[in-house]
């Protein structure tokens, strides 16, 4: 085939099967992202409240919130009275 | 892959672009040798890119590597490919090398890119980042790090869709799909095996629970949330984003352990792990510090009053082995261990659990000649043939190995070591002229 520079993508994605686990891994991420957003929506929380919230386990709410926070769409709020847990919150 | 092999010779052949890897690199360069340096990353600069600080000046790791960095990747003399690897190396003859080499595909125009990660942004893929550790996501379209060297973009395709969406966000049309491995078939004169050591896998010891409680890590991981591009921009557990407050190391994890087979003492765990918890004193004033050791060995210039200074500093250092860790409800771990001067066995409660791994070698080392046999030590380190006389020196006369590739050492060992095997190399190729 003809390759158009700034369209390559085409010519691999002929060639190349997409993985289900990576179709899958995109839906989830996508989900996840809008689940965490939804609930921030409702006030600043720490980790612990949005697991509660959205039943995710805790540790996969931290790597998600720090990977919002890194594209910014999340950012670091305070902290609580015993200055353990911090408050996440939507990006202004 | 392309059929016909791409030709060309340099006069050295470096492995690995480490801080011992560049630094031979750069010797030779700087003495009117041509290198070309491999490096199968995507950048060079190798573990050390990576730390926060060094021991026991605490001077910031990155504030030395980059220039230096720099440095190699400017030198006209130097040539370097990223994301390949050594296949084989030929001995033809004493001052005759040939190397098959393989470039992997990036997916982007290296010249053309200008790190403006526009492609970054655009991308809608989030995978774990293997330079963080796991801690957050990075894109499938991605500059690996931000001081990596060449900061250039990469597309990481075992975990592309092929949206196309960085390609049409790209302002210089850099990305290439149709980039395909490329094989090289070097001729040079001389060969500096720099590929450094592995961090010893904790998950080869179930009962520290690495892998399972979330709330153990290793010292690298550490190393990561103490450093300037740190993860979570400050010092959180990794199980629920607590700041901790009652820390502890566990020296020798991997290392003098004939049960996990590496009996050898690993040489940097003792003092990084001190270098850390004085850094965690500075980062989280209010926590406790606890390090649990078998022996201190504070060897090097200005070690043992970078020792003296941790436990002035309020480090609690116990001499005990760690039997089991076990997690609480809430995440916090008990650490039951012999405390080897009371002589008894004790439990205590920590929030976070760092291990500090050891060095161990790097497997790549044995399977690079084909018609010569590099030997290797014991350990599966590089074996210095003659250890006393000449370090750098291997079982091949014209291969020299710099750096951790021959052994647990620190960095100003590795670097000494590299100045060594670049010093022997260079003489190698004048007296065979």
């Amino acid at each position: 085939m003809e390759i158009e520079k700034g369209k390559t993508y085409k010519y691999l994605k002929e060639k190349r099967e997409i993985p289900e686990s990576v179709k899958e891994n995109l839906k989830n991420y996508t989900r996840i992202k809008r689940t965490i957003l939804d609930v921030l929506k409702e006030g600043d929380m720490t980790v612990g409240q949005i697991s509660e919230k959205t039943g995710l386990p805790r540790h996969d709410v931290l790597y998600y919130l720090m990977t919002l926070a890194k594209y910014g769409f999340v950012q670091t709020g305070g902290i609580d009275d015993m200055d353990e847990y911090f408050y996440y919150k939507i990006k202004a | 892959m392309t059929e016909e092999k791409k030709k060309a010779s340099y006069d050295a052949l470096v492995i690995g672009g480490g801080i011992a890897g560049g630094e031979a690199a750069l010797n030779m360069a700087n003495n009117g040798f041509t290198v070309l340096l491999i490096e199968k990353d995507l950048s060079i600069g190798g573990k050390m890119i990576h730390l926060s600080k060094v021991f026991p000046t605490l001077d910031c790791s990155a504030c030395i590597t980059t220039p230096k960095v720099s440095e190699i990747s400017r030198h006209p003399l130097i040539t370097i490919y990223t994301g390949s690897e050594v296949r084989n190396i030929n001995r033809l003859s004493d001052t005759l090398f040939e190397a098959d080499i393989i470039k992997h595909p990036r997916y982007v125009t290296e010249e053309d890119c200008t790190g403006c990660q526009l492609c970054e942004q655009a991308c809608p893929v989030v995978v774990s980042d293997q330079y963080q550790f796991g801690f957050v996501g990075r894109k499938a379209a991605y500059i690996p790090f931000s001081i990596a060297s060449p900061r250039v973009a990469a597309i990481d395709i075992e975990n592309c869709t092929l949206c196309g969406a960085c390609e049409k966000a790209c302002p210089t049309k850099c990305i290439d799909f149709t980039q395909q491995s490329i094989e090289y078939l070097v001729r040079v004169k001389t060969v500096i095996i720099a590929t450094g050591f592995n961090l010893f896998d904790p998950l080869k010891i179930p009962r520290f629970g690495y892998g399972r409680y979330k709330n153990v890590i290793t010292a690298m991981e550490m190393e990561r949330q103490l450093a300037p591009t740190r993860p979570f921009n400050t010092v959180l557990r990794p199980g629920d984003g607590k700041v901790p407050d009652r820390l502890a190391y566990v020296l020798c994890t991997g290392s003098r352990d004939v049960t996990i087979g590496n009996p050898i003492c690993s040489q940097i765990c003792c003092m990084y792990s001190i270098k850390q918890a004085q850094l965690l004193m500075g980062a989280l004033p209010m926590a406790d510090v606890t390090i649990y050791y078998i022996n201190i060995r504070s060897f090097g210039k200005g070690f043992e009053e970078f020792y003296d200074q941790a436990k002035g500093m309020g480090v609690n250092f116990v001499k005990g082995k760690i039997g089991l860790i076990s997690e609480k409800e809430n995440g916090n771990l008990i650490l039951r261990y012999e405390d080897v001067n009371a002589n008894t066995v004790k439990e205590a409660e920590h929030d976070l659990v760092i291990l500090a791994t050891g060095v161990v070698s790097n497997p790549d080392n044995a399977s690079f000649f084909t018609n010569n046999s590099l030997k290797l030590d014991p350990f599966s380190f590089i074996c210095q043939t003659d250890m006393l006389a000449s370090p750098a020196r291997t079982s091949i006369e014209g291969v020299f190995v710099a750096g951790t590739a021959s052994g647990p050492m620190d960095i100003p060992d590795s670097i000494l070591s590299a100045g060594a095997a670049s010093s022997e190399a260079m003489s190698y190729i004048i007296s065979k002229q």
